[in-house]
């Protein structure tokens, strides 16, 4: 350049000067000239040298590619929940080993209290025969090997002896007649415990001091060892049926009649069978068992491959339609399941080859999910910028360049909404957005809108101290001396200058937002369920099993997190070092 | 504090065709802010009641030290800066008094070239939108040899057409002086002010620019107003000097008459500053005592009696003098003229 402006000074005349140029041979032609660059290829030109950047550079690609482009590869959808048929123990029968005494009572008795109830059972154990409540005595009587009748008793006639058996005195709550008290008297006599008296049962009871009670009495419960269990489920045993049963058993017959139908009495095996009208009914034992499934029987065969399973401390046993059931006994309860095929969520499963990563607590694929988090992420960190790029330039421009009370009333809302703490106003809002129950796609959008608001100070601040400064510049003068419109001096003049800052502030902004996002999403406030966002993928550890045990589904989302505001930060250091022109890298 | 008024008395003058600017007592006082509620305490004088004329097709040269206010009188003369008072006129018409319309239609006729080529050009723009911006805004040529007439202006002012699609960073000062003249005269203006447009530059280019200015004021009619603070240059390019002191224009005249015959003591300090390039001449120098009075606070009566040999006590420091005609358009303020 020098020579030619050598030229110039010799010529003293530009016009003649410049055609001289033209024809000067020593010129360098326009292709053996050095390429020019624009300022904007200078500092693409700078990027790429700087090899740190060019390593953000080439992760953020990978990420987009992964995120947007992965999404539509990967054959699963965000949200496909994936099942596997497994065999799970389900309960199928309970069984219980009876050595208590089982009591029956009648239907509509009603015990003065419910300590009576108590005092028979003591009286059963104790062998006591007779307990006196406030208004009745109950007696217990033996009638067979561990069968007990139990019966109420309505006092009728007191009478005390002296020691010659003369009577003393006699009390009479009834009125009763002399024939009666005639009975009583020979029975006392001879000893005799039950009365028949005009087809009424009477029991003698004989009480301390050589007093006699005459009782009528009443038949309202039994008590029995033997535990007979119903196979229909739906039926119940009633004290009526048992006294007959007992009763049958203990005369050593096999059959009864009960309500109108014939029960037999057929020793089996393990335990004894009651048929009803010729068909199983029930079975005896010491064990009850019972289906637990709704709807379900256990026939005598299987009772009695389960009893045997018991008594020989058997864990297993094959039931009739030869499934394997498994028994386990807690403190004389036996619960007895059997594996059935069910088709359940595939969770927590294992990185293999349908699943490269495994899958999450829900049962869908974590890979798949990373890829729309990604999209998510990625999706909201690109909205919030230009949310806030847009406001902020929009306001520090102008409080820049008209200056004055706008300037200053820009700023005093810049500092106001630097003043809001951010992190509460998102807690506040995500908990809000919880109670109203807001729709998942829309907590995005009001996600994104939040932190965008939030977001534009720092830009707003940096744009207006640029064009400040800017519009002191004597290009900004010239500009107003040529007549240049004032949106084009802001647009053309103004914003351009301001871009390389912008570009490197939006690109650090990227990773921050990412990160706030993430944040708020892994602490439930940001992205829910059932979109995926990185933060609420990592949300799993939670669970601190799922943290000590299923690595693959939170790493991968850290390291993602990790990875893409590395690649922002990078990338936004290698830009400003590009932008700025004192770099000769 | 007492209330600071700005007098502005002025008699209106008549235009005279031949004049394409008219200033007269222009003023431009910037306020001083301060306190809790930036109240104006104080102004600054940077321009305080100058009269002159231009004639067309010549160039004018003002000149006067660092800070006197000769970039300020250019700035305001084009409406860049509001005036505080007096009158602009151009071409008979108060520039200050133009609506935004008017004013934009005056853009191009008054330009100006700025001291730093380097902060007047914006590093974003190539060079052919530097310079065609405006013409398009403008719409002062048709679409079509809108390119042409951008070769043209780049041609008239030395610049390559390869050079369109440059940057400003790519040039080296004397080139990027060019592209301001260029975007300056693309607007084809009839008054330009080069405001200081060499002192940026070493001399070998000065001498380029300065001719370059020349070549162009006579291929289009251009009026320059020459601000600088270089007698020699001035001295090449002037038709008239006009000399500032601290707002003040102290001494206007024909360059002739003003070189040979300096009235004013300030202008006579001035001028024996100019090196003689002969080392057997003894130079006889008239060296200035104390320094330039803040133009904030300036000196009564006089403004340069702090500083004059002649100053005479009772008067110059008393009573502020009036322009005086000393005959053939040559002007001074100064009461050693007082007949």
């Amino acid at each position: 350049m020098a020579d030619k402006n050598i030229d110039l000074e010799k010529n003293n005349n530009p016009q003649e000067n410049t055609g001289n140029m033209f024809e000067n041979e020593n010129e360098l032609n326009e292709d053996q000239r050095v390429k020019i660059l624009s300022p904007g290829m200078l500092v693409v030109k700078r990027f790429i040298r700087n090899r740190l950047a060019i390593v953000g550079t080439v992760i953020l690609i990978v990420m987009i590619l992964f995120s947007f482009i992965g999404g539509a590869l990967s054959p699963y959808a965000e949200n496909q929940s994936f099942y596997k048929t497994s065999d799970v123990a389900k309960d199928y029968a309970a069984a219980a080993l009876n050595n208590e005494p089982q009591f029956y009572y009648a239907n509509g008795v009603e015990f003065e209290n419910t300590l009576v109830k108590f005092e028979i059972i003591n009286a059963v154990s104790q062998n006591k025969t007779y307990l006196k409540g406030k208004d009745y005595f109950y007696t217990v009587t033996e009638a067979g090997e561990g069968f007990y009748l139990i019966a109420r008793a309505e006092e009728a006639a007191t009478v005390k002896l002296d020691q010659n058996g003369t009577a003393i005195s006699s009390e009479y709550a009834q009125d009763i007649s002399s024939e009666l008290e005639e009975a009583f008297m020979g029975c006392i006599t001879s000893g005799e415990d039950n009365l028949s008296f005009e087809g009424k049962d009477y029991s003698v009871v004989s009480m301390a001091d050589n007093t006699y009670t005459l009782c009528v009495a009443e038949d309202v419960g039994v008590s029995t060892r033997k535990v007979i269990s119903l196979l229909d489920k739906n039926e119940k045993l009633t004290f009526e049926f048992m006294r007959d049963f007992e009763l049958a058993l203990n005369d050593k017959k096999n059959e009864f009649e009960f309500d109108g139908a014939t029960y037999t009495v057929e020793e089996g095996n393990s335990f004894d069978i009651i048929n009803k009208n010729g068909e199983e009914y029930a079975c005896v034992s010491d064990y009850s068992i019972q289906s637990t499934v709704s709807g379900g029987k256990i026939s005598v065969d299987e009772m009695a491959s389960i009893v045997d399973a018991i008594t020989s401390r058997k864990t297993e046993y094959t039931n009739p339609d030869g499934v394997l059931c498994s028994i386990t006994n807690k403190d004389t309860r036996y619960t007895i399941t059997t594996d059935k095929k069910t088709r359940i969520l595939d969770t927590h499963a294992k990185p293999s080859k349908t699943h490269w990563l495994g899958t999450d607590k829900d049962g869908m694929d974590n890979l798949t999910r990373l890829m729309y988090g990604g999209r998510i992420s990625l999706f909201i960190g690109f909205v919030v910028v230009i949310i806030e790029l847009l406001i902020g330039v929009i306001l520090g421009g102008i409080a820049g360049y008209f200056g004055k009370w706008v300037d200053n009333l820009i700023m005093r809302i810049v500092d106001i909404v630097i003043c809001i703490p951010a992190m509460p106003i998102y807690i506040i809002l995500g908990s809000i957005m919880d109670t109203n129950q807001v729709d998942a796609q829309m907590r995005i959008f009001y996600l994104m809108f939040v932190l965008g608001i939030l977001s534009w100070p720092g830009i707003c601040r940096m744009v207006r101290g640029q064009i400040l400064s800017l519009r002191e510049q004597e290009f900004m003068i010239a500009t107003e001396a040529t007549g240049i419109s004032v949106r084009r001096r802001i647009f053309k003049h103004l914003i351009p200058n301001v871009i390389p800052q912008l570009i490197v502030i939006a690109t650090m902004d990227l990773g921050s937002i990412i990160l706030t996002e993430a944040t708020l999403s892994f602490l439930g406030l940001g992205v829910k369920f059932p979109y995926a966002s990185w933060g609420n993928i990592i949300n799993a550890v939670n669970d601190s099993y799922v943290m000590t045990h299923f690595w693959f589904e939170w790493i991968p989302a850290g390291f993602l997190i990790l990875l893409t505001v590395l690649g922002f930060n990078f990338v936004g250091d290698g830009l400003r070092d590009a932008f700025d022109p004192k770099m000769k890298r | 504090m007492a209330k600071i008024t700005i007098e502005n008395d002025f008699t209106p003058i008549v235009h005279d065709d031949k004049n394409i600017l008219e200033v007269n007592k222009l003023k431009k006082y910037f306020p001083i802010k301060d306190g809790l509620f930036q109240s104006t305490v104080g102004y600054v004088r940077a321009v305080d009641g100058i009269t002159f004329n231009i004639e067309r097709g010549t160039t004018m040269g003002l000149v006067g030290e660092s800070g006197c206010g000769k970039s300020t009188a250019g700035r305001t003369i084009l409406r860049l800066l509001e005036k505080t008072g007096g009158q602009v006129l151009f071409n008979g018409k108060e520039v200050h008094d133009l609506d935004k319309k008017e004013m934009k239609e005056l853009r191009t006729k008054m330009q100006i070239i700025f001291q730093d080529p380097y902060s007047s050009l914006s590093p974003r723009l190539p060079i052919h939108e530097i310079i065609g911006e405006a013409v398009r805004e403008h719409n002062l040529v048709p679409k079509n040899e809108y390119n042409e007439y951008i070769d043209t202006i780049m041609h008239n002012c030395g610049l390559q057409p390869y050079h369109k699609d440059r940057y400003p960073h790519e040039f080296s000062g004397g080139q990027r002086q060019r592209i301001c003249i260029a975007r300056a005269l693309a607007l084809n203006p009839q008054f330009v002010v080069c405001d200081e447009p060499v002192s940026a530059l070493d001399v070998s280019i000065q001498a380029q620019i300065i001719n370059l200015l020349k070549d162009l004021q006579s291929k289009y009619h251009l009026t320059y107003l020459f601000i600088s603070h270089d007698l020699s240059v001035v001295e090449h390019i002037s038709d008239t000097i006009g000399v500032m002191y601290l707002g003040d224009l102290v001494e206007f005249g024909k360059k002739e008459d003003i070189f040979a015959n300096p009235l004013h003591p300030y202008t006579q300090a001035l001028f024996s500053a100019i090196p003689i390039p002969d080392p057997t001449v003894k130079m006889n120098r008239v060296i200035l005592e104390g320094n330039i009075p803040s133009p904030a606070n300036p000196p009564k009566g006089c403004k340069f009696h702090t500083r004059c040999k002649y100053c005479k006590k009772g008067v110059c420091d008393v009573e502020r003098p009036h322009m005086k005609d000393m005959g053939d358009g040559h002007t001074v303020v100064c009461h050693l003229y007082d007949k």
